[in-house]
């Protein structure tokens, strides 16, 4: 889903000189803000360059995949509303084999960002989609940030993200972080999700082991009894299944029920909603 | 004056080199006394654990357990045997009726409890650690008698609570739940037919030594080819295998109705054979590629179905990269052996 | 929440427990297996691939190149051999800029400026000769190369050729029971053995990543390299007809920085073997993409990130150990100072290795850097030797502008041939220096390691020395 043209400020997205329409970064200074929002990628997307556009701070991740950074942060200002940002460790995917996964994977489910700014490859889409279909599990409050859209051009791919928009049911928008195009698009769809202008239909991975539905079944139907209002009981079933200790001490120590972390200005009415949909 | 400073210096050190040895000297005589009072301890309470357990396992199997299968198990005398077993009726752990020894419930949740942290250790050494396979059962016998319930819980919370050990038995649950099994023998299996490794005896250690050898593990599937009371001929793994019946009868099998995979049944290759520039299709990993290592590749993107591209190699050799999924991906020559593939023929360009 | 709520919840976990044995161990495959199904099927719908056949492919061409077999090795021993010669022949300005102006310049300065104020002297020589001394010295010589050395790596680094040299080592490293990535963070080495071991972290595999940690400290960081340079043209560069005495000190440190790879191939070796043995292993090496290199974010991570972090590190260090040497040469006990009665209780096992006392009490307290240990040596020699005429006077480290009169103040102290050659030894393998250490603590979090990281090194500079003295003795007496 993509944000509607007539909405969105999209003016003039190649002049980089051009002051960035209602952009202003806040580096460091993060006292307080209306919305969190998580930067989530595969290594090597050029997420730490677009966490250095949209903060203004400088991070620096090599050309190398699987260096571990801590987890920064960083803020940002956009139509008069304060955004904090956390860049999580990139990843190839969710399934908490190593420390990197197991921060990325926390911060989601239990930091519960109100927007997970996914950056992805769109040389590499098949790969990159992995980590996404595996964070809307988590939660479906995410923007696809489709990223390294001059690398594509130049290897003569042609990438749709309107289709994908559509198939994922989330807003995507194609961005060149390095020359800072498409960036304006980019902060009005998190700024839509964020306040639920746009609401995300996240897609969710077709499991069509029958076993594996016979098994989820009573389960997430248990989970939902005992965690009214949890987005993601299927996610949280699965992890059960597969013996992950975190997700059972939560379970233990109803960890889920808690209402999530306070912010200092939630929006209570938002906008009437416009619906994307998966197909 | 300094050569006098000096002497001094150089007499007082030795005196507190002295006494250091004399002090290191006492510390160690204590803790040697003590290791052999605890070590006494311990070997009785291994061996009444060790007596637990093979009647449980007998039982399981169906047999009735003896003072002789005891004490040849435990390699013990039957004297011996005849003692711990006296010991464990005492505490309650076993009774001896008429139909032979038999655990009460308390001793068959003691043996369990033994039985889950052998099987838990194996299962941490084969994830965790790089220690090879044939040292595991024996390192999980000692271990077995070391670890208290909780130990081994928080192991099985730090292996993501492994429902089977690395040869495929089940681990009990901390409330000694156990599965049912349904398995057979292979010495049992019709020729022809299919079916999966479920589990590999690892006693005695030889037979163990020599299936290792072969290189079959749990997960791998064959067929069984032909069979005649002197030895069995089966397929797997890309590999006939000729097993005497007392090497069979060590394996556990689960009879398939017909091959899982299609490709099974061609003969695949090692991706290391594939040679640069040509490409195939993923068949599988093979079984012995286990843990963090079988979890990383697949996060790779290397799965079933995933056409890989051979692309470089390296000038010293060794190592290859791979083109999976759009990424370059170096596998060096060992892991690439764990992978199986077909090859495909090159699309016309 | 209510103790209904407990046992709902516990309910779960058992529920979720009993589903796991039907479900078996090949659950967790079969879950990959479904997302990346998906994956591969959404980017099918959303990706078009160009129809005809690739235009040229300049990834691919480069990648033939650079791990060609017949190109890739040369190539890349032009490429670093480019990066040191650069490093060292471009720091040479700087490096004497810096000393002139707060060495020559602002010492004398301060000192004047000192007394002017009626500064008690010990506290102008334990302030001015001890700690700013100390800290300017690192300054001259450390920050140079580094500022120079960090930029080009990073630039390399940002491109993406690193990866590549990784995959073209890796052999020789798996050999070792290391990782190929190993060979880059051997590479930062080269530069800072502190950066070298912070580069470690581009190992994901934690066993591996251990044993780069530990072995990091044979690669001749650049404030070895001075000492190297400095002890071969002395000694071993002067054994040769003069036409070719620059060219066989260069042969001779350039051998001392192949000798301290393969000691860290060794070592790995032989880590990987005994204390790291059971360790699990996952390697993986990803090529990615070439990428053009941003310049600006080069500069600053480089300068930024890098370089002021490792200077930091090393002033904090650096600025007590001035102080210290300042005392110890400055003390007095009895008739003699602190600096020669340790000396002489140095000197037996200084002679065993084939070294001296001197040398040994220099490395002693200046283990912060590797940087002020000649000036040490230099000031201690001329301490206990009692010359006159040469150096500032105790506890103020000095270096010469003239070999020749560096050599006569070495000779002076009892050096010969032997000594030179162990001190180049010894140099290469001692114990890292403490801002190393302490950032091997904070990188593995483990004292344990910090400790192998440190007593590894000095146990095998003690052999080898050892062995060499004896040898050396042997042969000369036979």
């Amino acid at each position: 889903m993509k944000p509607d043209p007539q909405s969105a400020p999209v003016a003039c997205e190649t002049c980089p000189s051009r002051p960035r329409g209602g952009l202003l970064r806040l580096g460091l200074r993060l006292s307080h803000w209306d919305y969190v929002v998580a930067l989530a990628g595969n290594p090597n997307t050029g997420k730490s360059t677009v966490f250095n556009q949209l903060t203004g701070l400088r991070q620096h991740t090599g050309n190398w995949p699987g260096k571990t950074v801590m987890r920064a942060e960083g803020g940002f200002e956009f139509a008069g509303k304060r955004f904090k940002l956390v860049d999580l460790p990139g990843t190839y995917s969710l399934l908490a084999t190593s420390p990197d996964e197991e921060v990325a994977r926390n911060f989601l489910l239990f930091g519960r960002p109100d927007v997970t700014l996914a950056v992805v490859d769109a040389t590499r889409l098949e790969r990159n989609l992995n980590l996404v279909l595996q964070i809307l599990e988590i939660t479906p409050r995410v923007v696809l940030c489709l990223n390294l859209m001059d690398q594509a051009q130049r290897l003569g791919l042609q990438v749709d993200d309107r289709r994908l928009a559509r198939d994922l049911g989330i807003p995507v928008v194609p961005v060149t972080a390095r020359y800072r195009e498409g960036l304006d698009a980019l902060l009005q769809a998190v700024y839509d999700v964020a306040t639920g202008a746009v609401v995300c239909r996240g897609y969710r991975v077709r499991h069509e082991d029958p076993e594996l539905t016979r098994a989820l079944e009573p389960l997430v139907a248990r989970l939902q009894r005992a965690f009214p209002g949890l987005p993601n009981a299927r996610w949280v079933a699965l992890r059960l299944l597969d013996g992950d200790e975190r997700i059972i001490e939560a379970v233990r120590t109803g960890e889920f029920s808690e209402p999530a972390p306070a912010r200092n200005d939630a929006p209570s009415t938002p906008a009437p909603p416009v619906t994307a949909t998966a197909t | 004056m300094l050569g006098q400073l000096a002497q001094t210096g150089a007499a007082l050190a030795w005196a507190v080199a002295a006494l250091a040895v004399i002090a290191a000297f006492v510390v160690l005589a204590r803790a040697a006394l003590a290791r052999w009072r605890q070590g006494r301890q311990f070997r009785l309470r291994v061996r009444a654990e060790d007596a637990l357990k093979h009647v449980y396992k007998a039982r399981a199997a169906g047999e009735r357990p003896t003072l002789e299968s005891m004490a040849g198990s435990m390699q013990v005398s039957v004297n011996r045997a005849a003692q711990t077993v006296a010991g464990l009726q005492k505490a309650d752990l076993l009774t001896l009726g008429e139909e032979g020894m038999r655990l009460t419930p308390s001793g068959e949740r003691y043996a369990l409890n033994v039985i889950r942290a052998h099987r838990l250790w194996e299962q941490h050494l084969a994830e965790k650690t790089g220690v090879a396979e044939n040292e595991w059962h024996r390192r999980a016998e000692r271990q077995e008698h070391l670890i208290t319930p909780e130990q081994a819980d928080s192991i099985s919370a730090g292996l993501g609570h492994p429902t089977h050990d690395p040869h495929g038995d089940p681990i009990p649950g901390p409330r000694g739940d156990f599965p049912p099994m349904s398995d057979q023998l292979l010495s049992s299996l019709e020729p022809g037919r299919w079916a999966r490794i479920t589990h590999i005896e690892d006693e005695p250690e030889e037979i163990f030594a020599q299936i290792r050898a072969m290189g079959l593990a749990p997960g791998m599937q064959l067929r069984l080819l032909a069979k005649d009371p002197r030895r069995l001929r089966c397929w797997c793994d890309g590999e006939d295998h000729v097993l005497a019946p007392i090497v069979a009868a060590n394996l556990t099998v689960q009879p398939l109705a017909e091959p899982a995979a299609a490709g099974e049944a061609a003969r695949p290759l090692l991706l290391s054979h594939l040679e640069p520039g040509r490409r195939g299709r993923v068949v599988r990993l093979s079984p012995r590629c286990r843990g963090a290592e079988r979890r990383r590749l697949m996060d790779l993107g290397i799965l079933p179905g995933t056409v890989v591209r051979s692309e470089l190699r390296s000038p010293t050799g060794g190592l290859t990269a791979y083109r999976v999924r759009d990424t370059l991906i170096a596998l060096r020559e060992e892991q690439a052996a764990q992978i199986q593939i077909e090859p495909l023929a090159e699309p016309a360009s | 929440m209510s103790s209904r709520g407990q046992s709902q919840r516990e309910e779960i976990l058992a529920c979720a427990q009993s589903l796991r044995w039907e479900l078996g161990a090949q659950f967790h495959e079969k879950l990959v297996e479904s997302i990346y199904a998906d994956a591969a099927r959404l980017a099918a719908r959303a990706v078009t691939r160009p129809g005809a056949t690739p235009r040229f492919d300049l990834d691919r061409a480069i990648d033939r190149l650079v791990t060609s077999r017949r190109w890739g090795i040369p190539l890349m021993v032009l490429l670093f051999a480019l990066v040191f010669w650069i490093t060292i022949v471009g720091a040479n300005y700087p490096s004497q800029f810096l000393a002139s102006l707060l060495v020559d310049r602002l010492y004398p300065w301060l000192r004047e400026g000192a007394a002017a104020l009626g500064l008690p002297a010990w506290l102008r020589g334990l302030g001015i000769d001890g700690v700013y001394l100390a800290t300017a010295w690192v300054v001259s010589v450390m920050l140079p190369p580094m500022a120079i050395f960090f930029p080009l790596f990073t630039f390399l680094e940002d491109f993406g050729y690193l990866p590549r040299v990784a995959f073209n080592l890796d052999n020789l490293f798996r050999r070792a029971g290391a990782h190929g990535k190993q060979a880059l963070t051997m590479m930062m080495g080269f530069g800072c053995n502190a950066a070298g071991v912070t580069a470690t972290r581009i190992i994901d595999s934690p066993r591996e990543r251990l044993i780069a940690m530990l072995t990091n400290n044979f690669s001749l960081c650049n404030g070895r390299w001075p000492t190297q340079i400095l002890i071969a043209s002395l000694f071993i560069g002067a054994l040769a007809p003069p036409y070719l005495a620059g060219l066989v000190s260069a042969a001779v440190v350039v051998g001392v920085a192949l000798l301290g790879v393969l000691l860290s191939l060794a070592a790995s070796w032989f880590l990987s073997r005994t204390a790291l043995r059971g360790e699990v292993s996952t390697f993986s090496l990803e090529l990615p993409p070439y990428r053009p290199p941003r310049l600006g974010q080069i500069i600053y991570t480089s300068l930024i990130d890098r370089t002021a972090f490792v200077l930091w590190r090393a002033l904090v260090f650096a600025a007590p150990a001035g102080a210290v040497i300042w005392l110890v040469a400055n003390v007095r006990v009895a008739d003699a100072s602190l600096a020669e009665h340790l000396i002489h209780f140095l000197d037996p096992l200084g002679f065993w290795l084939g070294l001296n006392g001197v040398i040994l009490l220099a490395y002693l307290i200046a283990i912060p850097a590797n940087e002020i240990v000649i000036p040490t040596v230099l000031m201690l020699t001329v301490l206990t030797t009692r010359l006159t005429g040469v150096g500032g006077g105790a506890g103020v480290m000095f270096e010469l502008d003239n070999p020749a009169d560096t050599l006569a103040v070495l000779r002076a102290g009892g050096w010969t041939l032997l000594t030179g050659v162990n001190l180049m030894l010894f140099s290469l393998i001692h114990n890292p220096c403490s801002t190393t250490l302490y950032t091997i603590y904070k990188e593995s979090g483990s004292w344990k390691w910090t400790g192998v990281a440190a007593a590894l090194p000095l146990a095998l500079g003690f052999a080898v020395c050892f062995v060499v003295a004896q040898a050396w003795r042997w042969l000369g007496a036979g």
